[in-house]
C-alpha cells in the first residue's frame, strides 16, 4: 500500500506533467516540490535520486520502504505504486 | 490475427507535432486513429523552452504549452494516445503489423512521425556523468545549475537556443563549437547580446574531447583549439550537449527507403515504398525540421491517408 508520494519538478520540464497525469489517472494524490519555487531543495532531490534531473518521484509505502523513480519511466513507476 | 481492439484504420508512430496535427485531421473525419508514443506527447517541441517562429503566436509560445494544446485538440476529436514504443513494422499486405510494448497492433495505414533524438558526443566521461553533470535537455535539468558554470557543446540552432535559456540559471556559459557557427543569423544576433554581457563565451573551432570529474561530479571539459593546435581546459559544473539529431528509424530495420542520413524517403503523397505506410515531420527525407513544417506535413499526410483509405474501403475489420 502506498502511504504518500512526493514529486520533485520544475516549471519547464515536459516529463513532470506526464508523471502527475499518470498518478492522477491511477487515483493517487501527491505532494509536489517545484525546484523553481524552492531551489534550496535541489540538493535533497539529488541526494535521493543520484541524478540532477526532474521529475524524481518518491513513493513511500506503509512499511516506510521507498521507491525512487527518476524521469518519466512507466516501467518503474507502475510497480512502485502497485 | 488478434482481436479488433488492436486493429485500427490508422496507427501513428510518435505523437509529436506532425502526428498530432495529422490526428486532428483524421479523427475529425471519423477515421479511427491511435497514436503510439514512447516519450512525451508533443515530441521535441514539448521539451523546447520557447517556440518563437510558429505562426499565429506573435509573442512566441512555450513548447510545453504548444504540445499540450496540440494534444488537447487531437483528443477533442477522438484521437487516442497509447504510451508504447514500437519495435517493429511488418507489411502483411492490407494490414500492417506493429510490435509494441503494449502488444501487437494492426492498422490499414501507418503514419511514421518518429522525429529524432539527441545525438551523443561519444567522448570519455559522457556516459559516466550522464544525468550527474552531462545533460541533453535544458528545460528538464537546467534548474540544477543555478549560480553554477556550464559548458554547452554545439553550434547549431538548438545549442545556441539552449545556451541562452540556460543563462537563466548559470552564472556563465562556455559554448564549445567544433568548427564554425551554424545557427541562424537571427539566433546569432541574439547570442551576441549574451556575449556582450559576458554571460556566454563562444569557443569556435574547439572540439570537446573529454569530460573530466571526480567520483561525484564533473569538474572540467578538455578540448582542442584546432586553429592554435593546443589543448584547452574549461572548468565547469556541468555539460549540456546539443550536437545534432539522430533519426528514430531503428525499428524499421531498413525496410523503408532512406537517404544517406537515415531520413525516410516518400513520394509526393508522403507515402513510402511500402503502400499504406506514410511519413511526416522531421523523420522524412527533405524535412525542414521546424514545428510549422511538421504540422503542415501532418495535415498533408492525413488528407493523403484519407484518399488512400477511400481507395481501399474493401478492407473490412474482422469481427
Ligand atoms: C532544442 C530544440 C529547439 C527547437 N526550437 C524550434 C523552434 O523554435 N521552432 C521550430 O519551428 N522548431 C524548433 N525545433 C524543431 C522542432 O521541435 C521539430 O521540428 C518538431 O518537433 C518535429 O516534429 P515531429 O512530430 O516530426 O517529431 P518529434 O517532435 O521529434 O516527435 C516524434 C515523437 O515520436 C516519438 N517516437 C520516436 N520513436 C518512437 C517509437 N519507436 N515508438 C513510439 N514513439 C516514438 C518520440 O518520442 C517523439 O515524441 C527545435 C528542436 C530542438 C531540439
Amino acid at each position: 500500500m502506498v502511504k504518500n508520494i512526493t514529486i520533485f519538478t520544475t516549471k519547464t520540464c515536459a516529463y513532470c506533467p506526464m508523471v502527475k497525469k499518470y498518478l492522477a489517472a491511477k487515483g493517487f494524490t501527491y505532494d509536489e516540490i517545484n525546484l523553481d519555487d524552492e531551489p534550496h531543495r535541489r540538493q535533497e532531490a539529488l541526494a535521493i535520486s543520484g541524478a540532477m534531473t526532474v521529475p524524481v518521484t518518491v513513493v513511500t509505502r506503509q512499511d516506510e520502504s521507498q521507491h525512487i523513480v527518476v524521469g518519466y519511466n512507466l516501467a518503474k513507476l507502475a510497480p512502485a505504486i502497485a | 490475427m488478434s482481436d479488433t481492439k488492436n486493429k485500427h484504420d490508422v496507427i501513428m508512430v510518435g505523437a509529436g507535432p506532425a502526428a498530432l496535427s495529422a490526428a486532428i485531421y483524421t479523427t475529425r473525419e471519423d477515421i479511427d486513429t491511435l497514436l503510439l508514443e514512447k516519450g512525451v506527447p508533443g515530441g521535441l517541441a514539448a521539451v523546447t523552452d520557447m517556440v518563437d517562429n510558429y505562426p499565429g503566436f506573435p509573442d512566441g509560445i512555450e513548447g510545453l504549452t504548444l504540445a499540450a494544446n496540440l494534444q488537447k485538440q487531437a483528443e477533442r476529436f477522438g484521437a487516442v494516445i497509447d504510451f508504447a514504443e514500437v519495435s517493429s513494422l511488418k507489411d502483411e499486405g492490407e494490414w500492417k503489423k506493429l510490435e509494441t510494448t503494449s502488444g501487437d497492433m494492426y492498422a490499414k495505414v501507418v503514419l511514421i512521425a518518429t522525429g529524432s533524438d539527441y545525438k551523443k558526443l561519444g567522448v570519455p566521461g559522457e556516459a559516466k556523468y550522464y544525468a550527474r553533470g552531462v545533460h541533453y535537455c535544458a528545460t528538464c535539468d537546467g534548474a540544477f545549475y543555478r549560480d553554477k558554470r556550464l559548458v554547452v557543446v554545439g553550434g547549431g540552432n538548438s545549442a545556441v537556443q539552449e545556451a541562452m535559456f540556460l543563462t537563466r540559471f548559470a552564472t556563465h556559459i562556455d559554448l564549445m563549437v567544433r568548427s564554425k557557427m551554424r545557427a541562424s543569423e537571427v539566433l546569432q544576433q541574439e547570442l551576441q547580446k549574451f556575449v556582450d554581457d559576458g554571460k556566454i563565451t563562444v569557443h569556435l573551432a574547439t572540439t570537446t574531447d573529454e569530460i573530466v570529474g571526480d567520483e561525484a561530479k564533473v569538474l572540467k571539459v578538455v578540448g582542442t583549439d584546432t586553429k592554435a593546435g593546443k589543448q584547452v581546459e574549461i572548468e565547469t559544473d556541468g555539460v549540456f550537449v546539443f550536437v545534432g539529431l539522430k533519426p528514430n528509424n531503428e525499428f524499421l530495420n531498413g525496410q523503408i527507403d532512406s537517404d544517406e542520413i537515415g531520413l525516410l524517403k516518400t513520394d509526393e503523397n508522403l507515402m513510402s515504398n511500402i503502400p499504406g505506410v506514410f511519413v511526416a515531420g522531421d523523420i522524412r527525407s527533405g524535412a525542414t525540421m521546424q514545428v510549422a513544417s511538421a504540422v503542415g506535413e501532418g495535415a498533408t499526410a492525413a488528407l493523403k491517408i484519407r484518399e488512400y483509405l477511400e481507395g481501399h474501403h474493401d478492407i473490412q475489420l474482422e469481427a
